[in-house]
């Protein structure tokens, strides 16, 4: 009898404090690494150029760590990534991962001070959730959703902003530019662009 | 002059009549898919990976938007490109420097705040009268304590966030299918259900009436006036425009597939909302 009150007591203690968890898992995932971009970011090492490089490689690899470069790669091929050998589709993950790390590197670099809110978490069905947050500072707002996918902790596969999807952009041009060119000049034009 | 002003308002005439049967014959228009799509349907159907999460196929592409004006349009936007983003680039940067944010930011408010017509009445037509009461609060708001409009002073509450429906997104929420895709010059991407889009809102714009060939011009109220208004307009947003386009067109390895999808997405999107 002494026994019942506590093995009860504990079920109701883990399950209040494990389901709000679950629910927002995705969301602190999320948040720790963006903190740590920005921590690293505002960090007066970033604007030395001694520390620069090594502080830019830190960030890199945070970007690396949310970021699930093979999932991207594959929705933004959509159908044709069956069409890819795997040598090629490696390639592809290459090249488009450090296409997307330098566009958004630099874009990331121009923020300073602003401030992250997370303002939901939706649940998209099969392990996909949607995080709607907004990028608040210097007078403008920007809304930025970012869908997560769990296959071994959460990572980005797609981030949207006023309802533009970039997976879905590349998709169109990559199809576009399938139609009549082969595997490699895709991932050759890839390649060349980033320079 | 007044035989073209006749021959303008006719053919607005017969585009309105050419909308509304678009209406009605509007599934021809969303049937039509490019080859490309239909291949990689095929493809998918056809091949079945069973390592391959469904997940994939399941987020197939959404109708695609024929592009059978293919020529004009990538010439257009390449002129389009040239004009913005290397001519009025420098325009543009130097205006943004001698011009400070807060004035600039006043001139475009000022801008909004004129044109509340066209989103006032969309909002009516599409009969959310939620959203139209509060584009009437804003209005007000602005109009008087934020002196004429310069300030958005209606900002501030969180209920009374700007809003920017138009004639296009009311067309598509009575379920008219965007029709083809069309690049205009100056004017940018389009597709046919927005381009009419663009003729109700010139219709619903008080810059139309004001300065149009209907009023009386003399040496203050020239025929142009709009225009002039309406490009100087352009030309203030225009720092904010080009960083919009940057986004889509700098990261781009298929600029021109990029600014229409990104449109396309965009409109989409602004429709549902």
């Amino acid at each position: 009898m002494k026994l019942s009150p506590r093995i009860s007591f504990t079920v109701l203690f883990l399950l209040t404090s494990v389901m709000p968890a679950m629910g927002g898992q995705a969301t602190q995932t999320l948040s720790s690494s963006v903190d740590q971009v920005i921590t690293l970011l505002a960090d007066p090492a970033y604007k030395k150029a001694t520390t620069h490089s090594e502080m830019r490689s830190k960030v890199v690899n945070t970007i690396k760590a949310i970021f699930d470069t093979t999932e991207l790669s594959r929705r933004a091929l959509g159908a044709q990534w069956k069409t890819f050998s795997p040598e090629q589709q490696k390639r592809f993950i290459a090249a488009f991962g450090d296409l997307l790390q330098n566009t958004y590197l630099d874009k990331i670099e121009s923020y300073t001070d602003e401030k992250v809110q997370y303002l939901s978490e939706q649940d998209l069905g099969g392990t996909r959730v949607e995080i709607a947050t907004k990028v608040v500072g210097k007078g403008k707002e920007i809304p930025i959703t970012y869908r997560l996918v769990d296959h071994n902790g959460w990572k980005v596969y797609d981030v949207v902003i006023e309802g533009v999807s970039m997976v879905q952009n590349y998709r169109s041009q990559f199809g576009q530019i399938l139609m009549h060119e082969s595997p490699d000049a895709l991932i050759a034009k890839i390649s060349a662009k980033k320079s | 002059m007044s035989m073209t002003t006749t021959r303008n308002f006719v053919l607005s005439l017969v585009l309105l009549t050419g909308a509304l049967l678009l209406f009605n014959g509007g599934s021809s228009f969303a049937g039509t898919k490019s080859p490309a799509t239909a291949t990689a349907n095929g493809q998918a159907i056809g091949t079945t990976a069973p390592a391959e999460p469904v997940e994939v196929e399941a987020e197939a592409m959404p109708a695609r938007v024929p592009d059978p004006l293919y020529g004009w349009n990538k010439f257009w936007f390449t002129f389009n490109d040239v004009f913005y983003s290397r001519l009025m680039r420098p325009l543009a940067k130097g205006y943004k420097v001698v011009v400070p944010k807060k004035a600039r930011t006043g001139l475009s408010n000022a801008y909004d705040n004129f044109t509340f017509p066209i989103r006032f009445v969309n909002c009516l037509l599409q009969l959310n009268f939620a959203k139209a009461s509060k584009e009437l609060g804003r209005f007000i708001i602005n109009s008087t304590f934020g002196v004429g409009g310069l300030m958005d002073l209606a900002k501030s509450d969180p209920n009374l966030q700007p809003g920017n429906e138009d004639f296009g997104q009311t067309l598509g929420h009575y379920g008219m299918p965007e029709g083809f895709y069309i690049v205009w010059p100056f004017l940018g991407p389009s597709t046919l259900r927005d381009s009419f889009g663009m003729a109700g809102d010139a219709a619903a714009n008080p810059l139309t009436w004001i300065f149009g060939p209907w009023s009386v011009h003399d040496d203050y109220n020239p025929w142009y006036w709009s225009y002039v208004i309406k490009g100087a307009d352009v030309f203030n947003r225009l720092p904010e425009t080009l960083e919009g386009y940057d986004a889509i067109t700098k990261p781009a390895i298929e600029p021109y597939t990029a600014m229409k999808d990104a449109y396309i997405q965009y409109r989409r999107h602004a429709v549902e909302k």
